[in-house]
């Protein structure tokens, strides 16, 4: 039988937390977020006039008493969080020490769950080369094996290709979208960025490392084979080389950072040997992602 | 440029491999990488094991190729002419006398010798050979006719200034008898040219010319030349000698001690080439005086000075006579003496006597003991023959220790007895006529003088006292000698009787054991200061003392010599001709190849 992706114990835990987003969102049923629209609830949004055909259920009297006129009291409506998590699933992620794919996996898991646990809506859209159909959403703590089930059955490998993102983040409700990746494809980051701005998503990128890539740990003569393209060259790693790697490593997660802050999502980098409950727990709260 | 190792030229077949090395490719292990793309694009071939490769361009190739270039240049060792005329043999005299500790040139004068002598070892071609002679009390060689550059440089090292004087005329004998016969050989002397006269003529020259390098620059310098302690009648003084051998007035202060403490502190000014002298009261329980400058010169040997201020046990003297006033007055002069005088006809015998002088008097038993017999009667023991007319006297060996100081040039003497066929010892003193003073060691140190004291004029001569002085010190020497001796300076002990053991402990603690049972000759006082006689009579342990000192003012003089009179060479055959010496450049081009190599490997490792 197959390791759950996320034991019992980090469950219990991740049900004390919560996604925090910055607006309120308008959902399609009834959950725990403040929406745009006025429903029930204990919390008090508002008066208005009373016209014909409204709840009469709702007229303050005691206004009524000291004006003389019929005043409604309005409620702020409870719905749910539309939740979009992207999980990057390339050949690059399928590296390191601890593998950077299984660690998307557990992550994307525990923030899922975070959003089950709330009542929140969550659609799942694993990519490599091209997005995954997102299938039917998931909502409450009850549909949590599924989605665990569904994060496991998908095997890493292929191509990025960010910019065949666009058109399925577009298609998405306002909401929250939570994209899990290295960013480390040849394809730019940028266009899938850009479109989560469109789609009026607030979310935010993660990118995910490992500590081997972050510091190459080798030197020497070595004939380098990328993991996604299969293409191979020859090198001599001296610590010149390496540096020069860190870099332009440097350099492609900074030009990553700059389009989402730019476009006012959250970023975070995270290395594939912290565990997956300091993400949750320390990481995504201390960035105002969970709370 | 000459090439002292050209075989080393071989090594230049290292070039062609590394070329080779790089024609080849390297096997590299595979490597798989999230991102190919990150990683820039550089290649070095370091190391080859499969198939050959186009050869490609390469900083490491060329850094590599110009390492073993410059290493190969070095292994060959070029020379370039440069420095002095060398001869095939040099003979280098260092001069390590105590003025070479003298500091006018920094570190010493004896180091700076020792640098230049160094600079030449570095110009010895592969051919040449050198000795180093070390110039001392007794010189030494300290390498002998080596070309190996590191064993001269070593055994220059080694040699130290000692505090003794420089005897060149052995240096020039010990350099003489190295230099074979038909070398080409040229001798350098390295020294401020403060070294004993010359002793020897060296009259058919030497089979060398000498050159004189002068070391030194400043002759500034306070010394003390003398220290005694003398003992009156009724006090004890200390006399004590400064001298400013220098030009410039100097004020200093001049420090007491004894073994008790501290005596008295003075302070002194003296002028350029001024000396004074200073006396002062010794305590009666003192056994040493020490006085001591802070003058702080570049000459610190002569800055403090030691007297053994014990006075020397007295010996009882007899002096049997008639009458003779001369006599008596020279033995007093002793203040070691206590003489007694008899007439003859009182005399009862010397066994109490540590020494008897028979006056014109000779007893019936000569005693087992040291005596002086002077113009015995006729028909006694040891007598001569029939006296006869004399007029002038002469040393029979004007180098005899015991003539020290003596005078013979207006000494006349009427009569003497004839002692030409006396077989009493050998002869001291002699005349035309007949020898008039016989000395001898067996079996005790004695003296026949055959002429009457008042039928001569000698003792109106201040030779006199002084003979008489020397031959006492001569029978009667003290177990060990209380005045100060000069460094390296040879000191007789005679142990007491019965001592069984008798060391030496020298001023640095060290100890050095004599034989016990005869008079020894104790040679290690190289170092100044107060030496202590330890001898173990019956189980007891009884110490006496004497001092080593500089005193010596041709040393504290320290002004360097400009031009020195050496012994003239040979004449030589026109071939003998000096060749200039070498110097080697393979160090410097060994330093640009490790310049080399460290910029090859900041190559390497900054990927260039």
């Amino acid at each position: 039988m197959a390791a759950p992706l996320l034991e019992p114990q980090l469950l219990r835990r991740l049900e004390a937390l919560a996604l925090m987003v910055r607006r309120a969102v308008k959902g399609q049923t009834g959950g725990e977020r403040r929406s745009v629209s006025r429903g029930r609830s204990p919390e008090f949004a508002d008066f208005r006039n009373y016209t014909p055909g409204d709840d009469y259920r709702l007229i303050d009297w005691n206004a009524y008493a000291r004006l003389d006129r019929y005043m409604l009291r309005l409620f702020v409506a409870e719905e749910e969080l539309p939740l979009s998590l992207f999980v990057d699933l390339s050949g690059s992620m399928d590296w390191g020490r601890p593998n950077k794919a299984e660690t998307a996996r557990r992550l994307a898991g525990a923030i899922a769950y975070v959003a089950l646990a709330s009542l929140d809506r969550v659609r799942l859209t694993v990519f490599a080369e091209g997005p995954t159909s997102g299938g039917a959403p998931y909502r409450g703590r009850h549909s949590a094996p599924q989605l665990f089930q569904r994060i496991q059955s998908f095997p890493a490998g292929g191509t990025t290709d960010y910019s065949r993102l666009v058109s399925p983040i577009a298609r998405q409700r306002p909401g929250m979208t939570v994209l899990i990746t290295d960013g480390l494809g040849e394809s730019p980051v940028e266009p899938a960025i850009t479109s989560l701005r469109l789609a009026r998503q607030e979310g935010a990128v993660l990118q995910l490392l490992a500590p081997q890539e972050i510091a190459p740990d080798w030197t020497g003569d070595a004939r380098l084979k990328d993991a996604e393209t299969g293409a191979e060259r020859e090198i001599t790693a001296t610590p010149a080389t390496q540096a020069s790697y860190r870099t332009a490593l440097a350099r492609r997660t900074d030009e990553i950072e700059r389009a989402a802050r730019r476009r006012g999502l959250r970023f975070v980098r995270l290395s594939s040997d912290q565990p997956v409950e300091g993400m949750v727990e320390r990481t995504l709260r201390k960035v105002g992602l969970l709370g | 440029m000459t090439f002292l190792a050209p075989a080393a030229a071989a090594l230049a077949l290292t070039l062609p491999v590394i070329v080779t090395l790089y024609f080849l490719r390297i096997r590299r292990p595979t490597r798989i990488v999230p991102a190919l793309h990150l990683w820039p694009d550089q290649i070095r071939d370091r190391q080859a094991n499969v198939p050959w490769q186009r050869l490609r361009f390469s900083r490491l190739l060329l850094l590599q190729l110009l390492v073993a270039a410059v290493l190969v240049g070095a292994a060959v060792q070029p020379v370039l002419p440069a420095g002095a005329g060398l001869a095939p043999h040099s003979i280098v005299l260092l001069d390590a006398s105590a003025s070479m500790q003298a500091k006018d040139v920094q570190p010493s004068r004896l180091e700076e010798a020792k640098r230049e002598i160094g600079a030449m070892i570095d110009q010895l071609g592969p051919q040449d050979r050198m000795t180093l002679i070390a110039m001392q009390s007794k010189p030494r060689i300290v390498a002998s006719a080596s070309g190996d550059h590191d064993a001269m440089r070593r055994a220059l090292d080694d040699v130290t200034a000692s505090n003794g004087p420089a005897d060149m005329t052995a240096a020039l004998s010990l350099a003489a008898g190295i230099a074979r016969a038909g070398e080409q050989s040229r001798a350098y002397l390295y020294s401020d040219g403060i070294i004993e006269p010359l002793r020897t003529a060296f009259a058919n020259g030497l089979p060398f010319p000498i050159e004189y390098h002068r070391i030194g620059v400043s002759g500034e310098n306070v010394g003390l030349t003398s220290l005694v302690v003398r003992t009156g009648a009724q006090t004890r003084a200390a006399y004590l000698r400064v001298h400013n051998f220098g030009q410039q007035s100097r004020t200093f202060t001049v420090e007491w001690r004894s073994d008790a403490g501290l005596i008295d502190v003075r302070p002194l000014s003296l002028t350029g080439g001024q000396a004074q002298d200073l006396v002062l009261p010794v305590p009666d329980s003192a056994s040493t005086v020490t006085a001591r400058i802070d003058a702080r010169d570049n000459f610190s040997l002569d800055d403090a000075v030691t007297a053994i201020a014990r006075t020397p046990s007295a010996f009882r003297v007899l002096l049997v006579t008639p009458g003779n006033v001369f006599l008596e007055q020279a033995l007093r002069l002793r203040t070691d003496f206590q003489v007694d005088v008899v007439a003859p006809a009182a005399y009862r015998g010397a066994a109490a006597y540590a020494m008897t002088v028979f006056d014109r008097f000779s007893p019936a038993t000569l005693p087992n003991a040291p005596f002086v017999l002077v113009d015995p009667p006729a028909g006694s023991q040891l007598a001569g023959a029939a006296a006869v007319g004399i007029g002038r006297v002469r040393a029979s060996d004007a180098g005899d220790p015991l003539l020290t100081n003596v005078s013979l040039q207006d000494v006349h003497v009427a009569r003497s007895q004839d002692l030409n066929t006396s077989r009493f010892g050998r002869a001291l003193i002699t005349s035309v006529q007949t020898p008039l003073v016989l000395v001898r060691d067996q079996p005790f140190r004695q003296v026949l003088v055959g002429f009457d004291i008042h039928d001569s004029d000698f003792p109106l001569r201040i030779g006199f006292p002084i003979l008489i002085q020397n031959l006492s010190e001569w029978m009667l020497p003290p177990s060990v000698p209380s005045r100060s001796f000069h460094p390296d300076e040879s000191v007789t002990v005679v142990p007491e009787t019965g001592a069984t053991v008798v060391s030496v402990v020298r001023p640095d603690g060290s100890r050095r054991e004599l034989t016990a049972g005869s008079i020894a000759t104790f040679a290690d006082t190289d170092l100044v200061g107060i030496y202590t006689v330890e001898q173990t009579v019956a189980g007891k342990v009884d110490r006496a003392w004497f001092a080593v000192n500089l005193f010596s003012e041709a040393a504290s003089q320290l002004a360097p010599v400009d031009r020195l009179t050496l012994p003239p060479a040979r004449a030589f055959p026109a071939s003998q001709s000096a060749h200039r010496g070498f110097l080697q450049v393979w160090p410097w081009i060994a330093l640009v190849a490790l310049l080399l190599v460290v910029a090859e490997w900041l190559a390497f490792h900054r990927g260039l």
